[in-house]
């Protein structure tokens, strides 16, 4: 049933939001706060929603044209709340755009940081080189027979050769002789192992840790090496000096000289050592001067690098190899002493400290 | 090994200096480590005459001396007991010089007398090691006042440090590397033939003995003097051993003086690191220096029942050797003995009781050569390395004993004022045969890479002291010379001819690195993925010792089933690692101790444990630890615990297996946690634990707060790794997921995990995955339970779910939850 007060005030109802609505959401200036002058028109309790509620009780003569009126108006508030919006959002990202700068002096939000220790960096960077020469890398057991360690490659018994080697024991295994159990003193094990299970060609590098009783301000009982060969048909010197040569230019600069010269290892003849140009007064650069006053090289330009030379006979015949058919070189470094050269770590014993002080570093 | 380049020069003479001397013998394989310059530090101090000498007025000790420098005179307070007579030469440091060891000469006052300039001692000038008086120049020395003291004494030398390598035994004297420099500079320098005694016994005496004996004058061309002879004794010589004294040979000297050395020896001693006893002892220092092969004088009247055997000691036979200690021998051990025991260890040291003292008069020389073997395995037994024994135990010349007796029988009485017997006996037991090898020029040329003239490798190898003794197109056969034992076989020499040439001459090739079949093992590559892996997620690799202490692993409470070390440097690292946890934890504690506040660190290294073979096994392992808090950003920071632990371990995992890894409670080791660790798997398979460290275990490690700490057996891994092979693409889902979600409250004794199991299991098949989203105790929560709540994603890969079998599966979801876990879906 129509109720005719109901007309007027419809009308009464419209006629004041239409004069409000546009002054209210224009003052407002956030976001939230438009959003709630708008509720008070357009919301579940606004204004204009409970006007429209009024709808069924309008006659039905007006109900259309009034209806019709509503929610025209309904769609003006809409179009001014949407330029009032754009008008904020619009100010909001001028005054981000003008205003003043994020502190980006405060610390960025990280994953976890790590370091690769740097025995395991040099040891990557090596073996980076080689393999891509066409070495494969191989793996021995740390606790050695002592043939392996020392017979087969050829140390005579009861030899001087061995003084260099202080050789840690195993308790209750044989106290001497060929099965006596060592911690082993080289990589150089590898060769007796790999060459006693496989057939050349043979192209290996194999890095790990290995063990002598010393332990002073430049040993440590622990250290790294790296053994590399290559046993094949008609493999000569000259292809050891060029093999190495390319391999301490890669790995420390392209200008290195490097020098080979004679010097003994019971497993290679002829057997040699490697010096490079020092690479702290980069003595290829020859500035006399700063090469004088190095302390790395104490002056004279070179640093040992390396051992390294034809492998024996004598290692090929304990193997079950032909010595007049194949013929291969081998060398070994301390990787300790190249990541120490490499990266100026001034003191071994800071590689088995693990400080993170020092860890992170690399 | 110190050389003296002037010796050298007197051996060979060659024109380089020894700059370039130095560059080639260490580039042949003689390494000189140091050059150290002599007399170059003596400039201003000059010889000087003494004018006149008083006693000092007011010091009993002293005494005022005037001496004369050539230009002036200078008065001068001396502290020595030993000032010469006027005329007397001494060495003088005038006011303003620099004394060796930096010390400026100034004028002063001694007892109120001034001093201008100071007398100097040899040990002040550090040319010798005498300073109880001042120095005297001799009187044979023609030196005038205000000579320089360097040229006066003759003292320039250049002293190198030759690392010398166990293979070069004849480098162990100046003789050899003479030789060796010879070959090197291209100059045929046979060493002076050792000259024998000037000062010998009138008639020329000889043993009194049924010994082959050798001549002892075989090049002296000068004339003898011959000296009153005693009556000389009989000595009989018996090897018993000759498989290891296979020549022994024997001088003898008689009515020697023993007394202070001249100069020159006692300088180039003292240049050489050995100390001056008296010219006996000094003349066969000398001997071993120049020739490489140690001799030894035995007082000949204090050989009991005149004769010498030489025999293996019974075993617990016992001597003091000439260092004053008592030892014992076993049945290993070679003995010099005289009629009733040992008077030395063979080739290692002589015995106290026959060594040569002040008042001896008659000298046995003893030059032999023993077995290497035999010296080295006495010499480790005893603890005792000498000159001597390091020498023989790398070979000495077994030709060069009458030579050397020559020498040293020469010095000896020459020094001595004795005289020498003209023959000395030569025992030999078993004869040196020289090696013969074969070179093929080809081979030599296929070993370097680089073609080499047939002539020039035959020239090196003879100035060597190879001697050829065949010779075809392709090959020649050689004999080794006697002082190179390390010449057996052909690459021995294929090596003379390289390193004589010099390494420098052959050509770098790179060679076509021809590819194995079996290639890199595929562990290796796993494991360097597992380090980088470990790096990536947050951690700072360790490396520790492979050793430490059986208290320690008892402490971390890891297996004491320990591989030991017979010979540990010492008791904290004695025994092999069961386990990395004590190291790492270590490094852990120790950061503790520096302030570190959080601490993350992995360590991928061996264990090692005893087992059935002969070699222990060792296994490979990767170890977490996490100590301290865990950084947040700008503060937030928060204790590490068991999630931090479970989440570094999936992120490795899952960035080197592509899976995700499975978390159990289970049993863990000891050391562990027992209610806050789990046990890692993947594919159904254990590949490790991780959680945190007992409480009780991280107090006696010195550990602060909840230490959280992870191993991977990597071999398991890799196991599981094999078995899943390399990861396959599907294609992605064409049907539209539906996400459901199911909240309730649980008694904590289930497991999130084992709720998501068992509501996936229970849609049907329909639930793509379980999601646990939220997790909430406390307020409006009974006490025991917790309120959980999982997104439940369903999807048919075949066609597009309907509301109805979605509602269908996820009834029957929280019918599970309801009645297998007791929950109350909220
Ligand atoms: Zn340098």
């Amino acid at each position: 049933m129509a109720e005719p007060d109901a007309v007027q005030t419809f009308e009464d109802g419209l006629t004041k939001i239409r004069g409000a609505y546009e002054q209210a959401l224009r003052d407002a200036t956030d976001e939230p706060e438009l959003r709630l002058v708008n509720g008070r028109y357009v919301g579940p309790q606004g204004e204009l929603t409970k006007l429209l509620k009024l709808m069924p009780k309008l006659p039905g003569d007006r109900r259309r044209e009034l209806g019709q009126r509503a929610n025209a108006l309904k769609q003006e508030i809409q179009t001014t709340f949407d330029v009032v919006l754009d008008g904020i959002h619009r100010r909001a990202r001028d005054a981000e755009l003008t205003g003043p700068s994020l502190d980006v002096t405060l610390p960025g939000r990280w994953p976890m940081p790590g370091r690769l220790h740097p025995i395991t960096r040099i040891r990557n960077e090596v073996l980076e080189i080689l393999v891509s020469l066409g070495f494969d890398v191989a793996d021995g057991p740390e606790i050695e027979l002592y043939e392996n360690c020392f017979d087969k490659l050829g140390f005579p018994p009861d030899h001087p050769a061995t003084d260099e080697h202080d050789t840690f024991f195993i308790e209750g295994g044989k106290p001497s002789g060929p099965h006596s159990v060592l911690l082993r003193t080289q990589t150089s094990t590898i060769q007796v192992r790999e060459m006693s299970r496989r057939e050349p060609p043979l192209a290996i590098v194999s890095p790990g840790a290995v063990y002598r009783r010393d332990d002073d301000a430049t040993h440590s009982p622990m250290f790294f090496q790296l053994e590399g060969f290559l046993v094949d048909t008609d493999v000569t010197f000259a292809e050891l000096k060029g093999v190495l040569t390319l391999f301490l230019r890669r790995l420390f600069d392209e200008h290195v000289a490097v020098r080979f010269r004679a010097s003994y290892f019971p497993f290679v003849e002829p057997g040699g050592e490697v010096d490079m140009s020092c690479v702290f007064c980069r003595a290829w650069e020859g500035d006399k001067e700063r090469t004088t006053a190095c302390r790395v090289c104490k002056g004279n330009g070179w640093m040992e690098i390396l051992g390294c030379g034809m492998i024996h006979p004598v290692v090929f015949e304990n193997v079950g190899y032909d010595p007049e058919k194949y013929t291969g070189f081998a060398f070994g470094m301390g990787l300790d002493r190249i990541a120490m050269l490499k990266y100026g770590i001034p003191n071994i014993k800071l590689l088995y400290d693990n400080d993170v002080r020092f860890l992170s570093q690399f | 090994m110190l050389t003296s380049f002037r010796w050298l020069q007197e051996l060979c003479p060659i024109e380089a200096d020894v700059r370039e001397v130095a560059h080639r013998i260490t580039q042949a394989g003689l390494e000189v480590e140091a050059i150290e310059e002599k007399g170059a530090n003596l400039s201003g101090l000059v010889v000087a005459e003494v004018r006149t000498r008083a006693p000092h007025p007011k010091r009993d000790k002293l005494t005022l001396v005037t001496v004369f420098d050539g230009e002036a005179e200078h008065e001068v307070v001396c502290g020595a007991p030993n000032v010469p007579e006027p005329g007397g030469r001494i060495l003088f440091a005038r006011p303003g010089t620099i004394l060796p060891n930096g010390l400026r000469i100034e004028p002063r006052k001694i007892g109120g007398v001034e001093s201008s300039g100071m007398i100097c001692s040899e040990a002040e000038l550090e040319v010798g090691a005498d300073a109880e008086g001042i120095f005297i120049v001799d009187a044979e020395n023609e030196a005038l006042p205000g000579d320089e003291v360097a040229d006066a004494l003759d003292l320039h030398d250049f002293i190198l440090d030759i690392g010398l390598t166990p293979n070069r035994p004849d480098c162990l004297g100046h003789v050899g590397i003479a030789r060796e420099v010879g070959v090197l500079f291209g100059k045929r320098c046979e060493p002076r033939r050792a000259a024998g005694p000037r000062r010998t016994f009138a008639a020329g005496a000889s043993f009194q003995a049924d010994q082959p004996t050798t001549d002892l004058v075989p090049s002296w061309d000068g004339e003898s003097e011959p000296v009153d002879a005693p009556a000389l004794p009989s000595i009989s010589i018996e090897i018993a051993d000759g498989d290891r004294c296979p020549r022994y040979g024997a001088a003898l000297v008689s009515g020697v003086r023993v007394g202070p050395s001249p100069f020159w020896l006692r300088y180039r001693l003292h240049n050489l690191g050995l100390r001056t006893l008296s010219n006996v002892v000094d003349a066969t220092n000398l001997i071993l220096l120049e020739w490489g092969h140690p001799i030894h004088g035995f007082d000949l009247n204090r050989l009991r029942g005149s004769k010498v055997v030489v025999r293996l000691a019974r075993k617990g036979e016992t001597m003091a050797t000439l260092d004053g200690i008592q030892r014992t021998f076993t049945a290993d051990d070679l003995l010099i003995c005289d009629g009733e025991g040992p008077v030395a260890v063979a080739g290692v040291m002589g015995g106290a009781d026959s060594e040569i003292r002040d008042d001896t008069k008659d000298i046995l020389i003893e030059c032999a050569y023993f077995a290497p073997r035999s010296i080295r395995r006495t010499s480790r037994r005893l603890g005792l390395q000498t000159d001597s024994s390091h020498r023989f135990e790398r070979g000495v010349d077994p030709e060069a004993v009458p030579r050397v007796l020559a020498s040293a029988a020469s010095l000896i009485a020459e020094l001595g004022e004795g005289a020498s017997a003209t023959t000395a006996i030569d025992r030999v037991a078993m004869a040196y045969s020289p090696k013969s090898i074969s070179f093929r020029p080809a081979r030599a040329a296929g070993l370097l890479g680089t073609p080499i003239e047939t002539e020039e490798s035959q020239r090196i190898l003879e100035a060597l002291g190879c001697r050829l003794i065949e010779k075809t197109d392709s090959a020649f056969t050689l004999e080794a010379p006697s002082w190179r034992p390390d010449l057996g076989r052909e690459v021995d020499l294929i090596e003379e001819v390289a390193r004589v040439r010099g390494y420098d001459e052959i050509p770098t090739a790179v060679p076509r690195v021809r590819p194995s079949e079996s290639g890199t093992p595929e562990v290796l590559r796993f494991i360097s993925a597992l380090r980088t892996a470990a790096v990536t997620a947050g951690l700072y690799e360790a490396v520790n010792y492979a050793f430490l202490s059986v208290e320690e692993l008892q402490k971390a409470r890891v297996s004491t089933d320990v591989v030991a070390l017979a010979n540990p440097l010492s008791e904290d690292r004695s025994a092999m690692r069961t386990s990395l946890m004590p190291g790492l934890t270590g490094a852990a504690t120790r950061a503790q101790r520096h302030g570190a506040t959080e601490v993350r660190l992995f360590e991928l290294a061996r264990t090692f444990h005893p087992s059935d073979d002969i070699l222990p096994r060792e296994d490979t392992t990767l170890a977490i630890v996490l100590a301290g808090d865990r950084s947040g950003w700008i503060g937030g920071d928060r204790p590490f615990d068991f999630y931090d632990g479970r989440g570094l371990v999936e992120a490795i995992l899952d960035r080197v297996i592509g899976q995700r890894s499975d978390f159990t409670p289970g049993e863990v080791p000891e050391f562990m946690h027992p209610k806050r660790s789990a046990i890692v798997s993947l594919a159904a398979r254990e590949v490790g634990f991780v959680g945190e460290i007992h409480p009780d275990v991280g107090d006696a490690l010195e550990l602060h707060g909840r230490v959280v700490y992870a191993e991977i057996d990597v071999a398991a891994l890799h196991v599981v790794t094999e078995e899943l092979g390399t990861p396959q693409g599907h294609a992605l889902p064409k049907f539209p997921a539906v996400t459901r979600d199911i909240a309730m409250l649980v008694r904590e004794e289930f497991t999130a995990g084992e709720i998501a199991t068992a509501l996936s299991e229970a849609s049907g098949g329909l639930a793509e995955s379980v999601h646990l989203f939220d997790l909430y105790r406390g307020d409006q929560i009974p006490e025991g339970q917790r309120s959980l709540a999982f997104r439940v994603t369903y999807r048919d890969p075949e066609s597009t779910l309907t509301d109805k079998r979605v509602d269908k599966a996820h009834a029957k979801v929280a019918e599970v939850a309801r009645d297998r876990f007791q929950a109350t879906i909220r």
